[in-house]
């Protein structure tokens, strides 16, 4: 159980380096956290399995409208008791099997929302608002959901939210914090905006000079980052977009294993999550860098 | 013509209710729409734009890939859109056209994504994936719908959670709920192409080749009408396929 570092939220410019494991000591029990990518592409995933590890637990969440692996895993380790969803998938290769289960069970309660009422809880915060109004969502369902609360007009209006923690992966970033995406950032820099902490894994550190060559890379400044974290691979089994595809035969098999709650633990949680202690011994046990790079050529 | 898929019929199907100048969003799960917008960009309607789930504008990558948000389709795309700018599409936005599938489309065109079989508690007895661009039904002049799927399961009389609207209750109901656009003007399946008559009920334009009209009434949850025989789809063109499969699904992706 870890215990509750104070959380600096500070724009000083200075190495954000650290460690995985030292990172994510700012992560306990019962925080509300952001998940960022978008389905099973540039997900936190090294981040949520250190989480699962470390077996924290009623997490609230909030993720990326459309969300995959990051969520799904969190609430197969155990670790959530509220999520706020768009929607969660492995697209053309399944649903998510515990985000289904846990659904359909009650073990976690489910705020049903959309792209426009998750975004605009995270506009409110970006303009200092109490909430955001959303008129997009008129006479659907989830005009009943309690994300969907109304303003003093008789708006639907998200509360603004204000994540304990931001959870990103990205392609690469400097010492600094500056962190580029190659293929969609998609929500991640609005949830850097919002949240309170962000730790931002990336498959590789460069040099502070070669952003200054081309600064209209960067896709979330220094400022908004409080740990960058060195995790190559740390996508895995989703996509770092631009480096590596997803990997089919992975998530087919974390599918697979999800069925059923005795072989979600001894298929994947067992062997994928806790016996690897540590990413470094899950990128070996997945087959190391080469295997995400050959990806390229097999994944349709 | 024969040899085809029924993955490239509803390609063809799709791409043939697109019109030049469009500007069209596709969701999750979305290979049929998005080469149906390719097949179009490269017939009738070059100008076209095409919006990926991911924000990705124009993608033109050298083969199909099965996830909407690949991040392969990124290259060679003319511009890649943020989490921000799909917010102020799903409030601001000035969209063609949207595409939908449903876990149940109803008769009127409603789309469930969210779940089925709900008990007293609110818990789904099977839960969806749900749905994350439900506002794109609001402020899309037209929606296509399609289904890769063609049962009593998935065509149903009346939605267990509407996750997006389509004519909802029916005739005015859109617009009673303050929605301007038109809502779904047709739906493509593996038997039929639906479009919806006066009323706003869905009711058969078209009954695909080696496809039965009792086929159809015994796989379908509502009552379609049947003065006489359906008319037959008509099948894709030799020019129509030979450019989906030169120029769009290079791959064979949706081949037979």
């Amino acid at each position: 159980m870890s215990t509750q570092v104070p959380m600096s939220r500070s724009t000083v410019r200075t190495s954000k380096l650290v460690d995985l494991t030292e990172a994510m000591d700012v992560v306990c029990d019962g925080q509300l956290l952001v998940l960022g990518g978008l389905w099973f592409h540039n997900n936190p995933s090294a981040l949520a399995r250190e989480i699962v590890r470390r077996r924290i637990q009623n997490l609230r969440i909030i993720a990326a409208p459309p969300s995959g692996y990051a969520v799904d895993l969190l609430i197969g380790g155990g670790c959530v008791a509220e999520a706020t969803i768009g929607h969660v998938s492995f697209e053309h290769m399944g649903l998510a099997p515990n985000f289904q289960r846990a659904a359909q069970t009650g073990a976690v309660k489910i705020i049903d929302a959309d792209e426009a009422t998750i975004l605009g809880g995270f506009m409110a915060t970006l303009e200092h608002l109490q909430d955001h109004p959303v008129t997009s969502v008129r006479g659907t369902d989830i005009m009943s959901s309690p994300i969907a609360r109304r303003n003093s007009d008789g708006v639907v209006a998200p509360r603004a939210v204000v994540p304990d923690v931001c959870l990103l992966h990205a392609q690469e970033a400097d010492i600094y914090g500056n962190v580029r995406n190659f293929g969609n950032s998609f929500a991640d820099p609005l949830f850097a905006k919002a949240a309170r902490h962000v730790i931002v894994s990336v498959d590789r550190i460069v040099e502070n000079s070669e952003v200054r060559k081309e600064p209209h890379r960067t896709t979330i400044p220094g400022y908004l980052v409080d740990r960058i974290v060195c995790a190559p691979g740390g996508a895995h089994p989703g996509s770092s977009q631009g480096l590596y595809p997803h990997d089919e035969t992975a998530i087919k098999a974390y599918i697979k294993a999800g069925q059923d709650p005795r072989s979600w633990e001894a298929d994947y949680l067992e062997p994928l999550v806790h016996a690897p202690g540590t990413h470094e011994d899950y990128l070996a046990a997945i087959g190391g860098w080469e295997h995400l790079v050959a990806l390229n050529e097999v994944v349709k | 013509m024969s040899g085809y898929s029924i993955g490239e019929l509803m390609v063809v199907l799709i791409a043939r209710e697109l019109r030049d100048g469009d500007l069209a969003v596709t969701g999750a799960s979305s290979l049929v729409p998005v080469a149906a917008c390719m097949l179009a960009q490269s017939m009738h309607a070059p100008n076209l734009t095409m919006i990926s789930p991911a924000g990705v504008v124009n993608a033109r990558p050298p083969r199909l890939y099965h996830s909407a948000s690949d991040g392969r389709w990124c290259f060679n795309a003319e511009a890649i859109n943020t989490g921000y700018d799909l917010f102020e599409m799903s409030e601001n936005g000035l969209l063609d056209v949207m595409f939908y599938g449903g876990v149940q489309i109803d008769r009127r065109g409603n789309i469930n994504l969210t779940g089925v079989g709900y008990d007293e508690h609110g818990r789904p007895k099977f839960r969806g994936p749900g749905l994350a661009n439900t506002s794109f039904a609001v402020v899309s002049g037209r929606i296509i719908l399609f289904s890769a799927t063609h049962t009593k399961r998935t065509f149903v009389e009346k939605l267990d959670f509407l996750s997006a609207a389509g004519h909802l209750d029916g005739p005015g109901a859109r617009r009673a709920n303050g929605i301007e656009t038109e809502g779904p003007v047709c739906c493509v399946t593996p038997k039929v192409v639906f479009e919806f008559d006066e009323e706003k009920n869905l009711q058969v334009r078209s009954l695909h080749p080696g496809v039965s009209q009792d086929d159809v009434m015994a796989n379908t949850g509502f009552e379609l009408a049947c003065d006489g025989p359906w008319p037959s789809t008509i099948e894709p063109t030799e020019e129509e396929l030979t450019v989906l499969r030169t120029q769009v699904d290079v791959s064979g992706e949706l081949a037979p």
